[in-house]
């Protein structure tokens, strides 16, 4: 994933010592193999669209408006947001290794999306992470791109054909490939153009015809026990992203991240949610109600990732990451913790990402292992 | 990176209007053989752009494929052989891709090709 977005800045000195940001970084791609394997369940779809699987999303990016809606420009989309660098790129660079090393298991739905396109098509992963879904159909070409170089790298010594791009910005022609997947890479992109334009950029790169699958996490999350490890994010985290020099910031933060404990805010929510998703598993309305708004409205989350010191140890930036603030230590676990930035999808969010689209229809789409998918078919 | 690879690229930064085909410099090119499917190859060949290909070729050293092609020649297995050569067996390993338009180069290390723009150019 992601590709994802930010661009050259990590490569130069000058974007180092600008940012002062330390060194590490995340990407992409990331995958319910931290999460218990769940059954596929089967719910609701919305009724406009044509293949009611099973569903979609909603979501209702409320709690931040994190850097969207200033950067109306077509060519402020493609800029990377501070959080995305911080929180999604630099941790992703500073955990490839071990990231890769968890990132083997191949999910069900998208082996099976991989398996029925013909032999001979040449398939885009945008966002590939450590290539686990590259080659996986042999009768078929792939190219995968990652915004993090160091897991293109794990790519390449694979054998895997891979460059380092950004999923919001393909450095492809148009039309050119078969197919393309994009598998757990929206959901670190930080507003809703950013989302939007990665998916015309899916569309835009494969031939009339082509086919899409999009996976991102989803808000209703069957282990629940996880999200209560999550950080929801809230105002003061916004105001800690956007940062001192931007002209978005609205008052100079007196906090710090690590001052805002990870269990802290939400607890309520987090009571709501659960109750919420209790229901939804068990029943088959996996609508939650409009008026629980408080738990539809919780979108934006850190998900943290335990970097063992051992492995924390083998590069050097987990110490800059340390000494920047953006990873703490945690003895009792004896690892490195590092946040990533999460946009978890609502119900029909996808769906509604793509429903302004004039080229491109939903030909199917589904809820699975925590995920909420779905594969676009390009029109003209 | 491989030719196939190369013929899909295109500089995407910001004012280029056509920033296809990327020219190559190289320094260092290796082959590495792969299975032969011709599936792949009838299916890439109406994408393809030919003389960026023809091009790209014999920029890495490989001077075998004919200045023009149609899809007849597509039924002639010597001719599939070359293409599967050129798309697929010929890697860029290290070496860079240049921006017609701007000559801003993409640089080419380890057989990956790093296509990320600087925050001035999107």
């Amino acid at each position: 994933m992601v590709f994802c977005s930010p661009r050259l800045y990590r490569f130069t000195e000058a974007t180092w010592e600008a940012f002062s940001l330390p060194v590490f970084v995340f990407r992409g791609v990331c995958h319910p193999g931290i999460f218990k394997p769940m059954r596929g369940i089967k719910v609701k779809g919305l009724s406009s669209l044509r293949t009611p699987v099973s569903d979609g999303e909603s979501h209702v990016q409320l709690s931040i408006p994190l850097v969207e809606e200033e950067t109306g420009s077509s060519s402020s989309v493609q800029s990377t947001p501070e959080i995305e660098k911080n929180y999604v790129h630099r941790v992703y660079d500073a955990i490839a290794p071990h990231f890769s090393s968890t990132r083997f298991a191949k999910w069900p739905k998208v082996a099976t999306f991989l398996n029925s396109l013909p032999s001979g098509s040449l398939v885009l992963d945008a966002g590939c992470g450590n290539g686990k879904y590259l080659g996986f159909n042999p009768d078929c070409t792939f190219v995968g791109c990652d915004i993090s170089e160091p897991l293109i790298k794990i790519c390449a010594d694979r054998g895997h054909e891979a460059l380092v791009a950004d999923a919001v910005n393909l450095p492809y022609r148009t039309g050119f490939g078969d197919a393309a997947i994009s598998i757990a890479v929206l959901h670190h992109l930080s507003t809703e153009n950013r989302r939007k334009r990665a998916i015309n950029e899916l569309v835009r790169a494969v031939k009339k015809g082509g086919l899409i699958l999009i996976t991102v996490w989803a808000v209703e999350q069957e282990d629940q026990s996880l999200v209560t490890k999550w950080t929801p994010l809230n105002q003061k985290y916004v105001d800690e992203w956007i940062g001192p020099g931007s002209p978005r910031i609205r008052s100079p933060s007196p906090f710090t991240l690590e001052s805002i404990p990870e269990t802290e805010n939400n607890s309520k929510e987090h009571e709501k949610d659960t109750e919420s998703l209790n229901h939804m598993f068990k029943g088959t309305m996996p609508l939650a109600s409009k008026d629980d708004s408080s738990v539809q409205n919780q979108q934006e989350y850190f998900v943290p990732w335990h970097l063992p010191y051992h492995r924390a140890e083998v590069s050097g930036a987990s110490a800059c990451a340390l000494a920047n603030g953006l990873a703490k230590k945690d003895d009792n676990k004896g690892a490195v913790v590092y946040n990533r930035y999460y946009h978890v999808f609502s119900e029909g969010e996808l769906e509604r990402l793509v429903s302004g689209m004039n080229n491109a229809v939903v030909v199917d789409r589904f809820f699975d292992k925590s995920n909420w998918c779905i594969i676009l078919q390009k029109t003209l | 990176m491989r030719l196939f690879t190369h013929n899909m690229l295109s500089s995407n930064i910001k004012g280029v209007a056509n920033g296809f085909p990327l020219r190559i410099e190289v320094d260092q090119v290796v082959e590495k053989q792969v299975d032969f499917n011709p599936d792949f190859l009838k299916n890439m060949f109406p994408k393809l752009e030919w003389k960026a290909l023809v091009d790209a070729a014999r920029t890495m050293g490989y001077t075998e494929l004919p200045e023009e092609a149609d899809s007849s020649m597509l039924e002639s297995e010597e001719f599939l052989r070359k293409l599967h050569h050129a798309l697929l067996e010929l890697h860029l390993e290290e070496g860079a891709l240049v921006c017609p338009e701007t000559g801003r180069k993409f640089p080419v290390n380890k057989g990956i090709p790093n296509m990320l723009l600087h925050e001035d150019e999107v």
